[in-house]
């Protein structure tokens, strides 16, 4: 029976600090090694193990079993976590690689056919709903930013938009210009990396590194622009934070000199892989039926066949002004998730070279007191972003914070589909579907 | 704003609606009991001049008094959003009926909706948290759940009342020793 030991004492430990760790230039004492060794099960150290500072790994060793400590709480739960003859289960995340973020899948395995997935949730959540509800309506907009950090100039702008709503702001043109360019720009840099990762995730090393310039560039003119790479901060209730600049639109003429022939380039380099498209074609097919039963929004919906885009579909901003396509693509497959992205990379070089010719003078911000107090009301704004529908429901009782702050996430519900994607496939394309829902941990888990 | 769909929802939905269809800008906006919500949102998917076949958003509401649960939807032959709102969901014993058998996308939408309010979801087969750890207690997203601290009022401490006057008696009395760290040596 292993007893608790005392405060150590650095007399009786030999020279040891309370830490453990040896005093520098000290010789390091013969003992057995009391941390690091959990796995050494013949040493003699176990002397320790009710020392709370120490986990061995057969306490915490629920946290790996991919069975749950806990009786199953659903109908679907002890379904999923009773084993049928020759499963088996395996457990993928939440630190995978390749898992876009923290996921964590649960996979039921025949062989190395997939059974069913459990995908469990909620690493990244850090409550951000509660966190803008408690904020005053400016600073909701930098606190929404980390949601999709790919892009996140597109829940920026679903926020405002339903804040503009909800106290009847009207934009002006050029603000609703420059928001156009931005978010254009950043469609571009998440489609590119989307086709790099996805290649990554199927084993081919070179298209990220040609995804990376493509998005370096663009995320190095949008911080000439915005000031941040990354979590740019950037709109405003009523417009844009800054105007056009030197630099930004030297930078964007350079790189629209090339842009179009390098799309290209890009896309061939995936397009005429052979390898590539056999293990793409045909896999991880969502149809149109069970795509709209989802409520599967963006590229992966268009690539069932429906054509939904909300900058066609419910216009915001200047889009109706704009010519673009919406591609649409029949076959449902990965592939065809991959080739409307590339298709809609080419729409968004017409709509930025639009944007260019038709930019009008004017001021970028809406006249707005400092202090913001809508009257009570409801408002949903919503906007597409690289993944989908990114929505948000604000709610107004007359305050300078809102009541309720809803966001819908695209990428939530498109991964909602991956237990009724993967059964069926192997394990190996486990991944390449996933990454072909393009989805980002960041947006899932809020 | 459609004042056509007005009109068609009003035909479709005569006897199901609490009060008068309210619009504003591109929403249209209906209030339903909770019971009828099957029934409104089979008929507004269904009918053939209604079509709200794409689940925009369903999301749950703690008003303080009721919870409720609101539904986005969108149509290919309207130019609305269309919103409807289960309201007067009790906030002791919250139950709503589960919107899974029209959409599947529903079943996650639900399990937020019951991880932040515990909104139990007659119907979902899969009601279990999502976000929170499977042992976790409290819904965070209900209005009497407070934060022990607000970044955005901090500077005056005490004009914000949740922060002292919530927490356990011995606990307040001691919270700066309690939220101090003990000095590195």
């Amino acid at each position: 029976m292993p007893t608790r030991k005392s405060a150590p004492d650095p007399s009786s430990e030999g020279g040891r600090t309370p830490c453990g760790e040896p005093h520098p230039g000290e010789p390091s004492p013969a003992e057995p090694q009391q941390f690091g060794s959990a796995h050494d099960v013949s040493s003699a150290s176990f002397a320790s193990t009710d020392d709370p500072r120490i986990m061995l790994d057969r306490e915490v060793g629920g946290l790996f079993d991919p069975i749950p400590p806990y009786p199953p709480q659903t109908e679907r739960e002890s379904e999923f976590y009773t084993l049928g003859d020759g499963e088996m289960f395996l457990n993928l995340g939440p630190h995978h690689p390749a898992t876009h973020g923290v996921l964590r899948l649960v996979l039921k395995l025949s062989g190395e056919q997939i059974v069913d997935v459990d995908p469990v949730l909620g690493y990244l959540h850090r409550g951000v709903e509660k966190i803008c509800e408690n904020s005053d309506y400016y600073h909701v907009i930098d606190q929404v930013d980390p949601l999709e950090y790919i892009s996140s100039l597109f829940q920026e702008w679903a926020a405002v938009l339903s804040f503009e709503k909800l106290m009847d702001v009207d934009v002006p043109p050029r603000a609703e210009y420059i928001r156009v360019l931005s978010g254009e720009l950043l469609r571009i840099a998440s489609h590119t990396l989307f086709q790099g990762f996805l290649a990554l995730d199927l084993g081919g090393l070179a298209p990220i590194l040609y995804s990376f310039i493509e998005r370096d560039e663009i995320v190095e003119m949008l911080a000439a622009l915005t000031g941040a790479r990354m979590l740019f901060n950037y709109f405003r209730i009523g417009g844009v934070n800054g105007d056009l600049n030197h630099e930004f639109m030297s930078r964007l003429g350079d790189w629209m000199s090339r842009a179009a022939s390098q799309t290209e380039a890009n896309a061939a380099l995936l397009n005429e892989n052979e390898i590539f498209v056999r293990r793409t074609r045909g896999v991880g097919v969502l149809d149109r039926a069970t795509a709209l039963r989802f409520g599967v929004t963006g590229g992966n919906l268009r690539a069932s066949g429906v054509p939904f885009d909300v900058r066609r579909a419910h216009p915001y901003s200047v889009y109706p002004d704009l010519e673009f396509n919406v591609p649409t693509r029949e076959e449902g497959d990965s592939l065809a998730r991959y080739l409307i992205r590339v298709d809609e990379v080419r729409e968004s070089i017409r709509i930025i070279d639009q944007c260019l010719h038709n930019m009008p003078d004017g001021p970028i911000m809406a006249k707005l007191p400092r202090l913001l107090r809508p009257r009570p009301g409801r408002a949903w704004g919503a906007v597409e972003g690289p993944r989908g529908m990114l929505g948000v429901y604000a709610i107004s009782d007359g305050s300078d914070q809102p009541f309720r702050f809803r966001i819908h996430d695209p990428s939530f519900v498109n991964l909602a589909t991956v237990p009724t994607l993967l059964p069926g496939n192997l394990l190996a394309d486990t991944m390449a579907i996933i990454a072909s829902l393009d989805p980002v941990m960041g947006g899932i888990d809020k | 704003m459609d004042r056509n769909l007005k009109a068609r929802l009003e035909a479709r939905l005569n006897g199901y609606l609490r009060v008068p269809i309210y619009q504003r800008q591109d929403q249209t906006e209906i209030r339903v009991d909770p019971g009828n919500v099957p029934d409104v949102l089979r008929i507004v998917h269904d009918a053939v001049d209604l079509r709200f076949e794409i689940l925009a958003d369903l999301a749950g509401v703690d008003t303080g008094e009721v919870m409720q649960v609101v539904y986005h939807l969108w149509s290919p032959m309207s130019s609305d959003w269309l919103r409807i709102i289960a309201d007067g969901i009790s906030r002791e014993d919250p139950r709503a009926p589960s919107a899974t058998f029209l959409w599947q996308g529903a079943e996650w939408l639900e399990r937020e909706a019951y991880d932040m309010f515990g909104i139990i979801f007659e119907g979902n087969r899969d009601l279990r948290r999502i976000f929170m750890p499977p042992d976790y207690t409290s819904f965070p997203l209900r209005k009497d759940f407070l934060l022990p601290d607000d970044a955005a009022r901090s500077p005056g401490a005490g004009v914000r009342h949740v922060e002292r006057t919530h927490l356990p008696a011995d606990l307040a009395d001691n919270l700066d020793a309690a939220v101090r760290r003990a000095p590195a040596s």
